[in-house]
This record gives structure tokens, C-alpha cells and sequence, in this order.
């Protein structure tokens, strides 16, 4: 009964806050001070009378109110507009970026977790020892390296000293498929990937070691060891899940922001994601398809935020009850 | 127990490895096996083209795109940019020059197989004239209209003399069985926005290559098109262009070989490749100009200009303060040239005219100290800044530099250090370009650094200082009605040699009236590798020093012109680890990763005491 309630809290918790994002979303993008009519008549050589005929095509002439109707009934329809540059509805643009994204941020943040929390448990439990200093020191530099730099590094030195990797993109062609496809995004994607791990890593390894050790101090670690649980065993089953926990809201926040993309990485190796394209799209000021990558963005970190506070209350029941 | 599970481990692994590594070997010699691939020419560009549809051209590699794809009504003849045959193969006026008569080609179709025909081309032409269609409309001034003769023949008919069929207009020819469906309606708006919203997709044009994949962000491929009335390349039968996010990347690719043609390189990294072995870089005109412009007020809503630009004196005087090698020398690292006039001497050959001595006005700051003295701008109060001659606001220039503009940024650092030895204040306001549209329109600036790229026929660029273009594509709302007169007549004017000399005497007059002070001309940076690519294949459009190898008006063509060295294909190869590497990797750490778990799971059974 309490954890259903708990549930049910939480999911209205989550449809509230992503309500709360569809009206940001709109009046955001209104009160903005840049208008992006007089950017396409600057550069698409318009009349007054264009600029007018292209306020009115977007819609742009009607009362507000009018206006957020519209935008209600067609974002919950699933149409999102057509992007102002090209003339591709922003579905279409939005839907070709979330596969490579997905990929590359996905990938890289389920290795860095991997990797970070093997660290971070293993420094951790041995504290002051050689593997825990050197792994601290490297997560604290890799932790506050800036991501483009050490992707231009990797850049220059692996595709451009080596040649063994190529120097951006995701792919060579289309028309390769099957298996040669799988090994040529993944050459194209082992550069990224390998910056966006490395610079996650430090993160998770940091977080990770500071809970356990926190964990270490608890009675019932103390009582394990006294009943005489050999070492491995008393990490293992009674440190390790408890100091997960918070490495846990970190990794599933982490999650959320995987379809933000990771714009500086994906800008170095040319990798055509969602977050280099709202880049350009910013400087574009293509509205349409900006506001539909913030409202992809938002409901996706607040599903994630769902997903954990819903995994935390199970894993802690503690937290279900409170 | 232990030692059972660990050998079975062991045996598992070296098994699967060596499994994993044959097949893999297999795939790595497929992959080898392509005697009959195509010879494919890899250009590297720093942006992707805005979009399929030739009404959503923009910059950068869209011209590319369209000219690959479609082929333009009049062309470009790459030896001095005079119009050339495309669709339309000749052109000839009557006498009062107000209907030309088009004779249009018979052996071109397009590449969904249905011919091109006179009716297209008038379809092409009536359609952007009657529904003033964005980029292309002011090539067809004077209301015209367009009358087939027969099968092959084309009247154009103007309410006034005319020589725009002779500018060329940039014209692509479109096929009418697609975009009729846009000139059904009396509503020239309704036919604009839904041309707009139209994606194009796939792009059907009759032009010599046809686009056979496009991966937005990542690529275009071009394959040639067999037959195609322009001839057939000499060795080239695809044409790839990869996009790259950022310069540095690119110039890696083409030292890598990824890439065998890489295009607008900047300075920067130009200079890091030219003297690659492999490598033959060539500075070319850009075609583009960078200026200074000045707002004479009268635009926008919030229009605020310092009032002492009106002044020609003082925009002599920081003509004089300026020195503009420095700034070709700091900001372009000497890429870039000195220069005095709006139309550009590479592109705009014909009617580019160097501007006389006593127009240039050299480097003096003594002497442009000496003009403010005598206009009576002097420093009253003694801060360092001069005051207009009433003595009321100090001489405080709102200067806009632009990020996103190449070079931008730069040079209005070193303006702010020429003019503060002529005792004139400068306030940056540094923004994006997007954000500089909003204050140009908005009219709430006095001085900023942009460019301008003309037309090889200079009407637009010459229209850009008139009257009428204020609020249009006037930098400033400068109006002088001699200006506007002189540009009227060039426009009427018939014969070539009398519309030079009118051309000439315009660009004069902006050199003497300032209303922008033209500062350099820029290269558009192209490098090649010339290890696998012969020299000799590549040629310049137009047929000077400063021509451009590719992406210049009339380079398409250079393409069946460039052929790989000796029997190597020329093709670049895509870096990358090889399968079997890949599956060896991988294969290997999911099966010792299994391995370590299995083992470890049978310890923890054996001795589990938790």
C-alpha cells in the first residue's frame, strides 16, 4: 500500500513538472529578444511585406492564448513544426540525431560508470593505498580536464600523427551494411567515445569512493567484520550496496541528460548528434526546432528522475516510507 | 573444483578468440576485394548545406550542391565568368533590347528521366518572376514575361530595355512536372510558403551528377551522370563532401588522406598544411570583401546614430587613421589583400576598376589628426577623446563586431587602437550574427565590421548603395541621388563598354563618399592532395591567379577535368582498425569478462560463508 502510494506520488510528481516544462517552453521561446523573421529577411533579401506574410505563416499574428492552444494541441499530437532554414519538420531532424546520440552518450556513459565505480570501489576500500592515490589524482585531472581540449588531443595525436582512426563523422556511407557498417560507426566512434568516458570517469570514481568510505564507518560494516565475513565478502554484500546509493541518482541523472548530447565532443569529432545540432540551430535561431529539442531534453531528464526516485525507493525502503 | 572451472574458462576463450579471429580475417579480405570501385573524389567543407531546396540557399556548399545538381539556365564560362551555354544555349536581343530571343537545348533531361524542355525553362523562369520567389526574383526585373516560340525556342519579353538575360541570372532550371504544383494559386504568398515549407527531397534536376546519398550533418555523394551533355569526366565518377564541425578536424582528415580536396580552410590551419609534400594548397579570391559601414540613421525603430558620421570629414579622417595592411597582415596572416573597392577584382573582372592614388587614402594619422582639427572636433576637456565641434558629445563610436564573421572581432580590436591615436572613443558591442541582424534592423548602432560577397555582375552590389535599399540591404541608409541616378542608368544601359564606364565612376564615388571603407579582399583557402591527385587536372575559374580550383561560379565543370597520378585510383581511404581487430577486441573482453565472472561465481558457491 505505502509504495504504491510512493509511486503514485512520484508519477504525478513527474507529469506536473513536465506540464510545468510544455508552458516554460512557450512562453520561453516568446519572450526571447531575438526575432528570427528579421534574420531570414536579412540574409533571404525580404520585404516588409514578407516579413509580415512570414510572421503570419508561423502563426506568429494571433492573439497568445490562441497561440498556446496551438501549440498544446499540436505538441501533444506530435507535430513540432517545420524547421525555418531547411523546411524539414523538426520530427524528422530531431529523429535522425537521437540514434547517433544515443550511441555515442550512451555508450560512453555506461563504460564510464563501469570503469568509475570498479575504481572507486577498489581505491576506496583500500584507502591510502598506491592504486587509490594514483586513481584519485587521475580522476581529479581527468575530472577537471575541459572535454574539448582532450578530445582535440586524442584528435590530432590518433588521427592525425597515428591515422588510425578517422578524423570525424559517423559513418563513410550508407551503402556499406551489416557488419562492415557496425565496424565503421565504430571506428568513427571510438575517438568520441573514448574523450566522453575518460572525462566522465573521474566523477563517478570520486563519488563512488567517498560514499563507500563514508559506508566503511557504519556499525554494520563493523559488525560484519566482527562475525569474521572474510573481506571481499564484507565489501561485497554489505559496503558496496549500501554506498551504491547515491552513485546511483547520480548515474540515472547522468541518463537523463544522454539525449542533451554532448555538445562540445560531438562539435570536435564532427558527430552529427542532438546537442551539435541545437548548437547550430541556436545560431540559426531556428525556433522550431529548438524548442522541440528542449522539450525532448526536459521530459527525457524528468523520466529518468522518475526511473531513479522509483528505483531508490525500492532499493531503500527507508526512502518509501519516509 | 577450482581448477576444473578455470581450465574449461581458458579453454573457452582461446577458443572463441581464435574463431572470432578467422571470421574476421574473412570480412578484412572482402572489404579488399573491390577491384571495380568507383573513383571517388572526397571534398572536406566546414558546414553542411542549409537544405535540398534551390529557395533555401544560404552559403557554403549550397552552391555546390546546386550546380552539381541542377544545371543553371545561362552558365558561367570558368575563364572570365562572361555568360556561357547552359540549358539555354543562345541569347540574343532585338534592337531596343526588350525581348531576347533563348534557343534552349535538346539533349539534356532530368534524373528522374523525362526530358528538359523549352517549356521548363519558361515554367522555371515565369514561375520565380510571377511569384517573386526568394534569392532568384531580381534576376528578372521589369515584370517579364516568357512566350514559347516552338520546341526549342524562348521569348523573354520586358516592359523596359533590358540586359538581364545577360548577367547571367543564377538561375537552376526546374522541372515543371514537380513544382507546377506550386503555381496553381492566384495567391503569390500561398505559392512563397509553401515553396518554403517544401523539402525537396529528393532533389530532381538535370544538372551532371545526381545526389545518390545524403546523411544530413555527415555527407553528400554525387554520381555522375552518364551522357550528360557537358562531357564525361576524365576520371572522377563520384563526387563525395564530408561536412566537418571544425576546422582543425578537417585540415587532420586531409593530412590523414581522408579527404583529397579540402575547402575555405581557415588561415590558421591553412598554414599548418600548404607545406605538407603532399599537399598543394592554393589562395584564391573568396569574392568576399571586408568593410567598415557607418549608420547614417533613418532605419529601424530604435534608430540611434552618432551624429558626427554624417560627417564626411570624419569618416576621411578614419580612412586615414586606418592602416589596413595591418590588418591584413594581423587578422588574415597575410591571406588576405589591401583594398579600395565594392566590387571584387576576381570575380567582378570585367568591371572591377582600381581606385585612383588620391582615392586611397594612405595610412596618415598626422594627417587625419590634421581633418579633425580643422572640422573643429577637438578635445576640449583634455580625457583623450575628442567632442563634436559645438562641444557636446564626445566622439564615441557604438562599434558592432561579429563572431561568427571571420575576422570580424580582430579588426575592430586594432580599429579601437587606430582611432584612439585620433583621439576618437570605440564601445564594442561584440555579438553573434544572428543578434547583429537584430541591431541592424533595429537601427541601434554607428559602426560595425561585416563583409559583402557580390554577384559577378555588379548590379546587385552597386544597388546595395542606393536609396531604395535602405532598410532592404543597405548597411546604413546612405542615400545620394546622383549615386542613385548613375545606378539607374547602368541598368539601362545596353552596351557592356558604356555600362563599365558607369560602373566605374560608382565605384569611385563610394571610395570618395565613404558610406563603408572597403578594408581587404579575402581568399577563400583551398588545399589538395597533390600526391594522388595531378596538378595539372586542376584549373582555376576564372583564369587568373586568384581564381577558385572548385565552388567558384562555372567550377563545376573542373570536375571532369581532374584526374588521379598513375594508376593509383586516387581515392581516399576512410581510416579505421580493420574487423578482425575490432572483433578480437571486443570478443576478447566479453569472453574474459565472462570468464573472470564464471570463476569468481564458483568461488563464491565454494566459500561462501556471508
Amino acid at each position: 500500500m505505502g509504495s504504491q502510494r510512493y509511486l503514485l506520488r512520484k508519477v504525478l510528481h513527474a507529469l506536473l513538472t513536465l506540464l510545468f516544462v510544455l508552458f516554460a517552453n512557450f512562453v520561453l521561446f516568446r519572450i526571447l529578444p531575438s526575432d528570427p523573421v528579421q534574420l531570414l529577411a536579412r540574409s533571404q533579401h525580404l520585404s516588409a511585406e514578407d516579413v509580415a506574410e512570414q510572421i503570419s505563416s508561423l502563426g506568429l499574428d494571433k492573439p497568445i492564448p490562441e497561440q498556446f492552444v496551438v501549440y498544446i494541441r499540436q505538441t501533444l499530437t506530435g507535430d513540432l513544426g517545420v524547421s525555418l532554414r531547411s523546411g524539414v519538420a523538426v520530427t524528422e531532424l530531431i529523429g535522425e540525431r537521437v540514434g547517433p546520440t544515443i550511441l555515442l552518450v550512451g555508450v560512453a556513459t555506461i563504460l564510464s560508470t563501469l570503469f568509475g565505480l570498479w575504481i572507486g570501489i577498489r581505491g576506496g576500500w583500500r584507502r591510502g593505498s598506491a592504486f587509490d592515490t594514483s586513481s584519485l589524482y587521475s580522476s581529479l585531472v581527468l575530472y577537471s580536464m575541459p572535454e574539448g581540449w582532450l578530445g582535440m588531443i586524442l584528435l590530432l595525436f590518433f588521427a592525425g600523427v597515428l591515422g588510425l582512426f578517422p578524423a570525424g563523422g559517423y559513418s563513410s556511407s550508407q551503402t556499406i551494411t551489416g557488419f562492415a557498417h557496425v565496424v565503421d560507426v565504430a571506428n568513427h566512434m571510438f575517438l568520441p567515445c573514448l574523450t566522453l568516458t575518460l572525462g566522465y570517469i573521474g566523477e563517478y570514481a570520486i563519488v563512488m569512493r567517498s560514499s563507500l568510505i563514508e559506508v566503511m564507518n557504519e556499525d554494520f560494516v563493523m559488525t560484519a567484520r566482527a562475525k569474521g565475513v572474510r573481506d571481499v565478502m564484507v565489501r561485497r554484500r554489505h559496503a558496496v550496496p549500501n554506498a551504491l546509493l547515491p552513485t546511483l541518482t547520480l548515474v540515472f541523472l547522468s541518463f537523463g541528460f544522454v539525449l542533451g548530447g554532448a555538445i562540445i565532443v560531438e562539435t570536435v569529432f564532427s558527430w552529427p548528434g542532438l546537442g551539435q545540432r541545437t548548437v547550430t540551430a541556436i545560431g540559426q535561431r531556428d525556433y522550431p526546432f529548438i524548442q522541440g529539442a528542449f522539450l525532448l531534453l526536459s521530459a527525457s531528464v524528468i523520466v529518468f528522475n522518475l526511473i531513479a526516485d522509483i528505483l531508490y525507493g525500492y532499493l531503500d525502503p527507508r526512502v518509501r516510507e519516509s | 573444483m577450482r581448477r576444473t572451472r578455470r581450465s574449461i574458462a581458458i579453454a573457452v576463450v582461446l577458443g572463441v578468440v581464435t574463431g572470432l579471429v578467422m571470421t574476421g580475417t574473412a570480412f578484412a579480405q572482402d572489404a579488399t576485394d573491390g577491384a571495380d570501385a568507383p573513383t571517388v573524389f572526397t571534398i572536406g567543407v566546414d558546414s553542411d548545406i542549409t537544405g535540398l531546396s534551390p529557395f533555401v540557399l544560404c552559403c557554403g556548399a549550397d552552391y555546390e550542391y546546386l550546380e552539381l545538381v541542377y544545371d543553371l539556365g545561362i552558365g558561367f564560362n570558368p575563364d572570365d565568368l562572361s555568360p556561357a551555354p547552359g540549358i539555354v544555349t543562345s541569347w540574343e536581343p532585338n534592337e531596343d533590347k526588350m525581348e531576347w530571343t533563348l534557343k534552349v537545348r535538346q539533349d539534356a533531361t532530368f534524373n528522374d528521366g523525362e526530358p528538359v524542355t523549352v517549356e521548363d525553362v519558361a515554367f522555371t523562369f515565369s514561375f520565380v518572376a510571377d511569384y517573386g520567389l526568394p534569392f532568384y526574383k531580381d534576376y528578372f526585373p521589369f515584370s517579364p514575361t516568357f512566350e514559347v516560340v516552338d520546341d526549342e525556342t524562348l521569348l523573354w519579353k520586358s516592359t523596359e530595355p533590358t540586359f538581364a538575360p545577360e548577367v547571367p541570372p543564377y538561375m537552376p532550371i526546374l522541372p515543371e512536372h514537380i513544382w507546377s504544383q506550386f503555381a496553381t494559386g492566384d495567391d503569390p504568398k500561398e505559392a512563397r510558403r509553401a515553396v518554403k515549407d517544401f523539402a525537396n527531397d529528393p532533389p530532381v534536376g538535370s544538372g551532371p551528377f545526381e545526389l545518390t546519398e545524403y546523411a544530413r550533418g555527415q555527407f553528400l555523394r554525387f554520381t555522375y551522370r552518364e551522357g550528360h551533355w557537358l562531357g564525361t569526366p576524365a576520371a572522377i565518377d563520384e563526387i563525395v563532401i564530408r561536412i566537418y564541425d571544425n576546422q582543425e578536424a578537417m585540415a587532420t582528415a586531409l593530412r590523414a588522406g581522408e579527404i583529397d580536396f579540402a575547402e575555405s580552410m581557415s588561415p590558421n590551419q591553412f598554414n599548418t598544411v600548404k607545406d605538407d609534400p603532399n599537399i598543394t594548397g592554393h589562395v584564391a579570391s573568396a569574392g568576399c570583401w571586408g568593410n567598415i559601414a557607418y549608420n547614417f540613421g533613418g532605419q529601424g525603430p530604435d534608430s540611434s546614430n552618432h551624429p558626427a558620421i554624417q560627417d564626411r570629414d570624419v569618416r576621411l579622417a578614419i580612412a586615414h587613421a586606418v592602416d589596413r595592411q595591418v590588418i591584413v597582415d594581423r587578422v588574415y596572416q597575410g591571406t588576405a589583400a589591401v583594398g579600395w573597392s565594392i566590387l571584387d577584382p576576381a570575380k567582378n573582372s570585367y568591371y572591377y576598376k582600381d581606385i585612383p592614388a588620391e582615392l586611397q587614402y594612405p595610412y596618415d594619422p598626422a594627417e587625419a589628426n590634421r581633418i579633425l582639427d580643422e572640422a573643429g572636433y577637438l578635445d576640449t576637456d583634455d580625457d583623450g577623446v575628442r567632442e563634436m565641434p559645438d562641444g557636446s558629445d564626445p566622439l564615441d563610436f557604438e562599434f558592432m563586431t561579429i563572431t561568427d564573421v571571420d575576422g570580424s572581432v580582430d579588426t575592430g580590436r586594432l580599429f579601437q587602437s587606430f582611432l584612439q591615436e585620433i583621439g576618437i572613443k570605440v564601445t564594442f558591442k561584440t555579438v553573434d550574427q544572428a543578434k547583429a541582424n537584430d541591431l541592424w534592423f533595429s537601427g541601434d548602432w554607428d559602426v560595425y565590421v561585416w563583409d559583402w560577397c557580390p554577384d559577378p555582375d555588379p548590379d546587385f552590389m552597386l544597388s546595395v548603395f542606393t536609396t531604395d535599399q535602405c532598410l532592404s540591404w543597405s548597411d546604413g541608409c546612405y542615400s545620394n541621388p546622383e549615386y542613385d541616378e548613375l545606378y539607374e542608368a547602368q541598368r539601362q544601359a545596353t552596351d557592356r563598354e558604356a555600362r563599365r564606364e558607369i560602373v566605374y565612376e560608382m565605384q569611385d564615388m563610394i571610395a570618395e563618399e565613404l558610406p563603408v571603407m572597403v578594408l581587404n579582399y579575402w581568399s577563400d583557402l583551398q588545399a589538395y592532395r597533390s600526391d594522388r591527385w595531378d596538378p595539372a587536372g586542376f584549373s582555376t575559374s576564372p583564369n587568373t591567379e586568384l581564381g577558385l580550383l572548385l565552388f567558384g561560379y562555372g567550377t563545376v565543370r573542373k570536375y571532369l577535368d581532374i584526374v588521379p597520378i598513375g594508376d593509383s585510383s586516387g581515392t581516399a581511404t576512410s581510416q579505421g582498425l580493420p574487423a578482425w581487430v575490432w572483433i578480437a577486441v571486443v570478443g576478447g573482453v566479453a569472453v574474459i569478462a565472462g570468464g573472470v565472472m564464471f570463476a569468481r561465481r564458483g568461488r563464491d558457491t565454494d566459500e561462501n560463508v556471508a
